[in-house]
């Protein structure tokens, strides 16, 4: 009996500490920021929740926005489809202007649909599906290019420049990594002598893939595409390289992380990684890092600059509609025109993706990311 | 055929990290009936643990790979071993006949350890020292390195030892007792809780081991990646029957071998339900496994 | 097998239902969409739970891979939707049909073995599953499908987070009912006989194949109805929805609530769904603290939060037995170690 009291009592704290999670309306602009905090994904979560924080202190310290301070919600949606939808009711339960984050496109996708029914604006950082734009919600932006301009420009680096004729390509049945891959394949296929030789994925969180790679020595690629994330990406590249198969090893931008060249070791020199230009090779970045490390005494992460480009579009747009309303939030947003970033300028088409986004060929040297090319 | 023998010496790496950790599944499910879903973690917080050491050694300027590997092998499995006997003191001996019960707690173990090294370590992930490189003994085109002869060999022994432990000596027979029946080996003066702390601790040990050489072999950890190859482990044991010391070697090499071949030879996507497929079909034609007793059995 | 059946509720359970309905019914009125969402979630692993619990609780068999069949309900109702702009409520008779065929598939090669071992198969069956989605193209791959539409009732589109739930309500109830009846019926019964004792039952006239096929049935059915609700709530479904983990989550629901109750379920749903949300405020502790509130759960109320009353009638008697028939495994193995 006394048990059962005490388990009720326990049953009812945490309902009401569910409870007084939500609602609270204070003075400052509420921008969400959606990131993984938890599982596989924390850490890259955690750059992009810093980055988003350095944003808005930013502002406050010149005395905010509208003559009210900033503040960022954040919470936990785990890359998972069912935590990223609660998640974005209790942002928008917080009372969130617009939000601007989100790292895994399986998460964006079904939260954006939230998003689109409460009329919130969703600036994605680093969701790079095509399908997110694609729904034709009117509030779903994002400041990252698309897998379907990374893979034909993988596609043209491979054939143009490396003159490779039998290509493979490796993806790990992510939601990016088989965008990216089936695009990279769209763009070889019919080209005059050009064989994707090899199209198959390995299994996220594994360590051994040389039986995988023992297929793929077999076939005698001149290129070999890996479109996955980098915890996978350092040990293909590095057991590709143990096992000594033929041609150039290449990776996506999910891998121009600095733990990718940790853990191939030796075996990344030489690797190629197609991505959208680093902060550090952008004249426009060169303060936001130096900002960014001041602030969290570590050095930024793949994308921290496109979240702190994110969470500014969403500012910018508060200050040229001058209300917090969010219906003209969404109008301002798309309505974005040359906004100066960290990461360049900043537009957006009719679907909402970011217009002109560049990428560019790195090649890793002496353990660092150089741009191909600029010797 | 060299790429087929390449496929085998590649599942037979694999498999060997099945095969220990499988061995902790089996023991525990000998003994209390339980599957451990936190053993995977245990094998996690080996690693951790190693890498902890290799950093302490190198700070203390030690330097020698063979002694430094050799004092990181040991304080890992000796401090994973107690921390093994912590959580079946902690979690599971208050649950021992609450046969569903003890299975959440355990799923609480596994979260807490996870999240554990998470918080203590970090949530990306770590890179282990490069210290052996991938020269070794070639057959023909096969190649093979001197660590993957070391983790195959190693792991061998170990497992011969665990079996001989088991077999041949009094505590190994107070072990097996328990599993046939704890209250008749209660009766004949078995220390029961004693006992089972200590199948929780060898199994700790041989997963810490599995654990530092992961780190060594694949130079990176993290503290998710427990989860899966405790998923694939558990599989092994099942499929050479669980309870049963070297069915669970046998199934964890003959998983690792037939996960090489369905990648080589079907296709990496596929390999898993290859491998879950062969595991049905196998259970249905023996319904206790490879090496499995029939016996009798209660839900 | 249900407190319901059992002798009066007493003071402090009574009081506790009602707290719990009162809730129920007052959350949409007063809750936020968040809490709404929330109570949403609990109500979707209440069917998840009532359908497992038909399974483990009523019929005594461990799955480890129920999500398999709470995937196949929320892709037919997906595909359906989206590719041959089949009706919300047209589809359901035809994800129960799936479900209730791959009910079939998983049972009828399985029903021989016992426990644990069928344990590893319905994990492995899960597995497959949740590759097949991953890898096929026809499913979407590991993109899902996407652009599900809202159900609607004649003009009356139900999209806001209010109508979610209460189609969430009117799942769940249904499915308690079904629950409720099913353990009363001539089948609850035979599961209660083959559950204790299959050689008994089976020398009184219970065939198990038959009753053991029915649970796995009934059991997928329920969890091919929450799916088609899942497909629909979330608009957008991928396989990452529908891992083991998923699996071994709906298995703590059933054994956090107590084992064959009814009320247990519901309580376990909602702590499996409150507690995560409740410890938001940890941020980073948060998991850790779920981990080791989860083994404190179990160590204070190691039979559930609402164990049936004739459940724990019974652990005690089988308590007693267990004594005995292991001794009788001693004589059996006796010859053979291990």
């Amino acid at each position: 009996m006394q048990r059962w009291i005490a388990s009720l009592a326990v049953f009812a704290l945490l309902l009401s500490a569910a409870a007084t999670g939500a609602g609270a309306q204070g003075a400052a602009i509420k921008i969400g920021v959606p990131v993984p905090l938890s599982g596989g994904n924390a850490k890259m979560g955690d750059d992009i929740a810093k980055a988003a924080t350095l944003a808005v202190e930013e502002w406050n310290a010149k005395g905010g926005v509208l003559g009210r301070k900033l503040e960022i919600v954040s919470f936990d949606d785990a890359c998972d489809a069912q935590q990223s939808v609660t998640a974005a009711h209790k942002l928008i339960d917080a009372g969130v202007v617009a939000v601007a984050g989100g790292y895994c496109s399986s998460a964006a996708i079904p939260a954006s649909a939230v998003y689109h029914d409460a009329g919130v604006a969703f600036v994605a950082d680093a969701s790079s599906n095509p399908k997110l734009t694609d729904q034709g919600f009117e509030n779903v932006f994002r400041v990252i290019g698309r897998d379907d301009q990374q893979g034909p420009y993988a596609a043209g680096f491979m054939m143009k420049t490396l003159k490779a004729k039998r290509i493979a390509i490796i993806h790990d049945n992510t939601v990016y990594a088989k965008g990216l891959a089936d695009a990279t394949r769209a763009a070889l296929q019919g080209k005059p002598g050009v064989q994707v030789v090899f199209f198959d994925a390995v299994t996220p969180g594994e360590k051994d893939f040389s039986a995988i790679l023992t297929k793929v020595k077999s076939l005698n690629p001149e290129a070999t595409y890996y479109t996955g994330y980098y915890p996978e990406g350092g040990l293909i590249a590095k057991q590709f390289k143990e096992l000594g198969i033929s041609g150039k090893f290449l990776a996506g931008d999910a891998n121009n992380d600095p733990t990718f060249i940790k853990e191939a070791g030796s075996a990344s020199e030489g690797v190629f990684v197609t991505s959208t230009p680093l902060p550090q090779d952008q004249s426009t970045a060169k303060a936001f890092i130096e900002r960014y490390k001041k602030r969290w005494n570590q050095d930024p992460g793949p994308y921290s600059a496109l979240e702190y480009d994110a969470v500014n579009v969403v500012i910018d747009a508060i200050r040229r509609a001058k209300s917090v309303d969010r219906a003209a939030i969404i109008k301002a947003i798309a309505a974005t025109k040359n906004y100066r970033g960290a990461t360049g300028t900043i537009s957006f088409d009719k679907k909402g993706d970011r217009t002109s986004v560049l990428y560019i060929t790195y090649v890793i040297k002496d353990g660092k990311f150089v741009p191909y090319g600029a010797s | 055929m060299q790429v087929a023998l390449q496929q085998l010496v590649n599942g037979l790496t694999v498999g060997a990290f099945y095969a220990l950790i499988a061995l902790g599944y089996t023991m525990v499910y000998g003994i209390i009936r339980l599957i451990n879903f936190a053993h995977g973690d245990i094998y996690a917080v080996g690693a951790f643990v190693g890498l902890s050491l290799y950093g302490l050694l190198a700070a203390l300027r030690i330097q020698n790979p063979i002694l430094t590997t050799l004092l990181a092998l040991v304080v890992s499995m000796g401090f994973t071993g107690l921390l093994g006997v912590l959580l079946y003191r902690v979690a599971y001996r208050p649950l021992l006949h609450a046969r569903l019960s003890i299975l959440i707690s355990a799923i609480g173990g596994s979260l807490t350890l996870e999240y554990g090294l998470f918080l203590i370590y970090s949530p990306s992930f770590l890179v282990y020292p490069h210290l052996f490189g991938r020269a070794g003994p070639s057959f023909g085109s096969v190649d093979v390195s001197w660590l993957q002869v070391v983790i195959f060999v190693s792991g061998l022994v170990l497992m011969a030892a665990l079996y001989l432990l088991v077999h041949r000596t009094k505590i190994g027979m107070a072990m097996r007792a328990l599993a046939i029946n704890q209250d008749a080996a209660r009766l004949m003066g078995v220390d029961v809780d004693r006992v089972i702390a200590l199948t929780f601790f060898l199994g700790s040990v041989l997963a810490a081991f599995a654990g530092v050489l992961t780190g060594l072999y694949y130079s990176q950890i993290s503290f998710l990646m427990g989860f899966l190859i405790g998923l694939k482990a558990f599989t092994a044991a099942v499929l050479g029957g669980i309870g049963n010391i070297p069915g669970a070697v046998l199934g964890g090499f003959l998983l690792g071998i037939l996960e090489g071949l369905a990648a080589g030879y079907f296709s990496s996507r596929w390999k898993d339900v290859v491998a879950f497929a062969i595991l049905i079909i196998i259970l249905v034609v023996r319904p206790r496994g490879l090496l499995g007793e029939r016996v009798v059995e209660r839900m | 097998m249900n407190a319901l059946n059992g002798p009066p509720l007493s003071r402090s359970r009574a009081a506790l239902a009602g707290a719990v309905a009162l809730a129920a019914l007052a959350l949409p009125v007063l809750g936020t969409p968040y809490l709404v969402d929330v109570g949403t979630q609990v109500l979707v692993y209440v069917m998840l739970g009532l359908g497992l619990n038909v399974v483990v609780g009523y019929a005594g068999l461990l799955d480890l891979g129920y999500a398999a069949f709470f995937a196949i309900g929320a892709y037919t109702t997906a595909l359906l939707m989206v590719q041959y702009h089949v009706a919300f409520w047209a589809t359901l008779p035809v994800a129960a049909l799936f479900t209730a065929i791959s009910g079939v598939v998983i049972g009828a090669p399985t029903l021989r073995m016992r426990s644990d071992y069928l344990a590893i198969v319905t994990l492995g069956f899960g597995e497959i599953v949740r590759i097949a989605a991953t890898n096929f193209t026809f499913t979407g791959g590991p993109e899902g499908i996407y652009g599900i539409p809202h159900p609607t009732i004649g003009e009356f589109v139900l999209r806001s987070p209010r109508a979610m739930y209460f189609l969430a309500m009117a799942f769940a109830l249904l499915v308690l009912a079904g629950s409720y009846n099913l353990a009363r019926s001539r089948l609850g019964r035979a599961w209660l006989a083959i559950r204790e004792d299959e050689t008994a039952a089976q020398a009184v006239g219970i065939y198990p194949v038959y009753f053991k096929l029915m649970a796995y049935i009934l059991g997928a059915v329920f969890a091919g109805a929450a799916g088609s609700f899942f497909a629909v709530k979330l608009t957008a479904i991928n396989p990452s929805s529908f891992t083991f983990i998923q699996s071994v989550t709906i298995l703590m629901v059933i054994i956090l609530g107590g084992m064959g109750s009814l009320p247990g379920v519901i309580l376990g749903a909602a702590v499996i769904v409150i507690l995560p949300e409740a410890l938001r405020g940890f941020d980073r502790y948060r998991m850790l603290a779920f981990g080791i509130g989860l083994i404190i759960l179990m160590l204070l109320r190691p039979q559930g939060l609402w164990p049936s009353r004739i459940g724990q009638i019974e652990r005690r008697a089988v308590a007693l037995s267990e004594a005995s028939a292991a001794a009788g495994r001693a004589v059996d193995t006796a010859s053979t170690p291990e």
